[in-house]
């Protein structure tokens, strides 16, 4: 960016620049640094860490390109499915594109697809990186890759067709779990197998994070399938199943990943340690006790016993300590540096999505109480909820991920800073519209159900101003998701600028001043 | 009981035993190994000497450097 610099600083330096510069200056604080590492530990670093980088770039890149394509094709089916609900003549004359349809076919493909998909390219990344260690047999997660691609088409297509499973969550139809089973069988057994032949010592918070998902999402997907199809239960232990399945995915599959990534990304961004590491790890360990109860908070109302629904909601209340220690962590991390967010497009997302969580772990836990579900179980409010979860939090950080390392592992930068500004603000406009929307929506109309003088009519029709303003979020989302994918694209097919430090990028030596107050 | 039932409570009481055995086998071991005698290291373990404590790793593309220096956390900032 080449804007006329200002009279302080040196010369040829950008206005950013001289706004830090000057802002320091008034303080009276001189820009001062410690002491440089020598050079030839610099570059020894960099060669380390640029081999573990190729070691992994064809499988990590192999499923994140995976995962843009299912983002898009999630992001269609989305904006058919809502567009249906306030024009409902819309495509009429196809069963394959009925609503039922279309819906269970974008959960999986978002699901199953976009975020599992992104969530392994993560998982495997960053275990190399932190693990210091290279990946071995990558062809083997080659394989990995079909089979969960095989799996996720079969999957969206056999549900457009008429297949699909009255199951939330695991609605794809019966001919395609095996592959997602042996898929994430060998992913898990890689991630594991860098873990173990790491070169650093130290575990750092990530890879517990990394290791729980990877430990957890297999488990849970087994025995869900087990109970719920192979071997089915009778009555209502299989809703049980299903609902401790669907919540624990979110937060034993998704969350750690993403929170891994958070931690990971944050204090590396803005080149600051994590500000209480002590209180990271209470998070991951609260997290790993406490989630697995919630799940039956879904099910407030419903003829489960009255002692496991309550079980849940203490369950959601305990996890108030893990999501209040990464919010403090997090934002502590961030104090005085939160400019960076200008100049970050990874930090950008990241913290957005980091903010996401403590929300809507809050808004989770209070949805649990009793009284508040009385209200907004069954109603848009918990569309919102799924939402501001699996995109406003997860989906955030995992494009935050995808901006640090796509362009380390390519080789390249981005190769135009408008489309990624495109993205972010399309991104953040379109969620947080569409989360107002449907909770406003979503509790008026919980309040006018439980008013049995109200007739369903009125309230179909008080929704549709709402379910409106969602289709027009969701365009905005899908606009950004096709900026994204187009600079992924582009990335990819290497017409962004290489770097000019090699695909480190930050081996050049950094200009050291010291700015004597005026 | 049927042995769908059998099945069934072994799945149950099985995936009890192998989480909450799994999660104390882990956390034992990282007790034993020190993972949580200093975590002043583990917080610094990320960084490395070419991308070391103050120094800011990403940009939107075409960005200068100097954009990714900042003071390092300890050390004396203010006059």
């Amino acid at each position: 960016m080449n804007l006329p610099p200002f009279s302080v600083g040196p010369a040829g330096a950008t206005r950013e620049t001289n706004i830090e510069i000057q802002t320091l200056a008034a303080l009276h604080m001189p820009v001062t640094t410690a002491p440089e590492p020598p050079q030839y530990d610099r570059v020894k670093s960099a060669a380390e860490r640029a081999a573990i980088d190729a070691s992994c770039r064809g499988p990590v890149l192999f499923f994140a390109s995976s995962a843009v394509f299912w983002l898009l094709t999630g992001s269609m089916l989305a904006l058919l499915a809502s567009v249906k609900l306030h024009i409902p003549y819309f495509f009429t004359g196809s069963a394959e594109l009925t609503f039922g349809r279309v819906r269970m076919a974008h959960l999986q493909a978002v699901g199953i697809g976009w975020a599992s998909l992104a969530s392994v390219s993560a998982c495997l990344w960053l275990m190399c990186r932190l693990s210091r260690a290279e990946l071995i047999y990558p062809k083997m997660l080659y394989l990995a890759g079909v089979l969960w691609n095989i799996g996720v088409f079969l999957a969206v297509v056999g549900i457009i067709l008429g297949d699909g499973q009255s199951v939330e969550w695991l609605d794809a139809p019966p001919y395609a779990p095996p592959f997602f089973v042996a898929a994430l069988g060998i992913v898990s057994a890689w991630t594991v197998a860098v873990f173990r032949r790491r070169r650093e010592p130290h575990v750092y918070v990530t890879q517990w994070y990394l290791l729980g998902a990877v430990f957890w999402f297999p488990w849970l997907y087994l025995v869900a399938q087990f109970m719920i199809f192979w071997s089915p239960a009778v009555g209502v232990v299989q809703p049980i199943v299903n609902w401790w399945f669907g919540h624990n995915v979110l937060g034993l599959w998704f969350t750690p990943v993403a929170l891994g990534s958070a931690y990971y990304l944050i204090p590396k961004i803005i080149g600051r340690p994590i500000h209480s590491y002590y209180l990271s790890i209470i998070g991951f360990w609260s997290l790993a006790l406490f989630y697995s109860w919630a799940g039956m908070h879904h099910l407030i109302g419903g003829p489960i016993p009255a002692w496991l629904a309550t079980a849940s909601t203490v369950g959601s209340m305990m996890m108030f300590i893990p999501v209040l220690a990464v919010a403090i962590n997090h934002h502590m991390t961030l104090l005085g540096h939160f400019h960076r967010l200008r100049y970050s497009p990874a930090l950008r997302f990241t913290v957005f999505g980091a903010i996401s969580y403590t929300l809507v772990s809050f808004q989770g836990s209070l949805m649990a109480l009793k009284d508040v579900s009385a209200t907004t179980h069954f109603t848009h409010y918990i569309v919102a909820h799924a939402h501001l979860g699996a995109y406003a939090f997860v989906s955030m950080i995992m494009f935050g991920l995808f901006y640090y390392m796509v362009p380390r592992l390519t080789g390249r930068e981005w190769p135009n800073r408008t489309l990624i500004r495109i993205h972010f603000w399309c991104a953040a406009v379109g969620i947080t519209t569409y989360f107002v929307a449907l909770s406003i929506g979503g509790w008026w109309q919980g309040r006018m159900m439980n008013n049995p003088d109200i007739p369903f009519a009125k309230i179909v029709a008080y929704l549709l101003p709402h379910w409106l303003t969602r289709s027009l979020a969701g365009l905005l989302l899908t606009t950004g998701h096709v900026a994204f994918a187009i600079s992924f694209v582009m990335n990819l097919a290497g017409w962004g600028k290489q770097r000019s430090g090699g695909p480190t990028f930050f081996v050049e030596s950094v200009e050291q001043k010291t700015y004597p107050p005026p | 009981m049927t042995a769908v039932d059998i099945a069934l409570f072994a799945t149950v009481i099985g995936s009890i035993v192998l989480f909450g055995g799994a999660a104390a086998l882990a956390l034992g071991w990282a007790f034993r190994d020190g993972q949580f005698d200093n975590f002043d290291r583990g917080a610094k373990s990320i960084f490395s000497p070419d991308e070391p404590i103050g120094e800011a790793t990403d940009a939107f593309p075409g960005m200068p450097p100097r954009l990714r220096k900042t003071p390092r956390p300890g050390e004396p900032t203010a006059v």
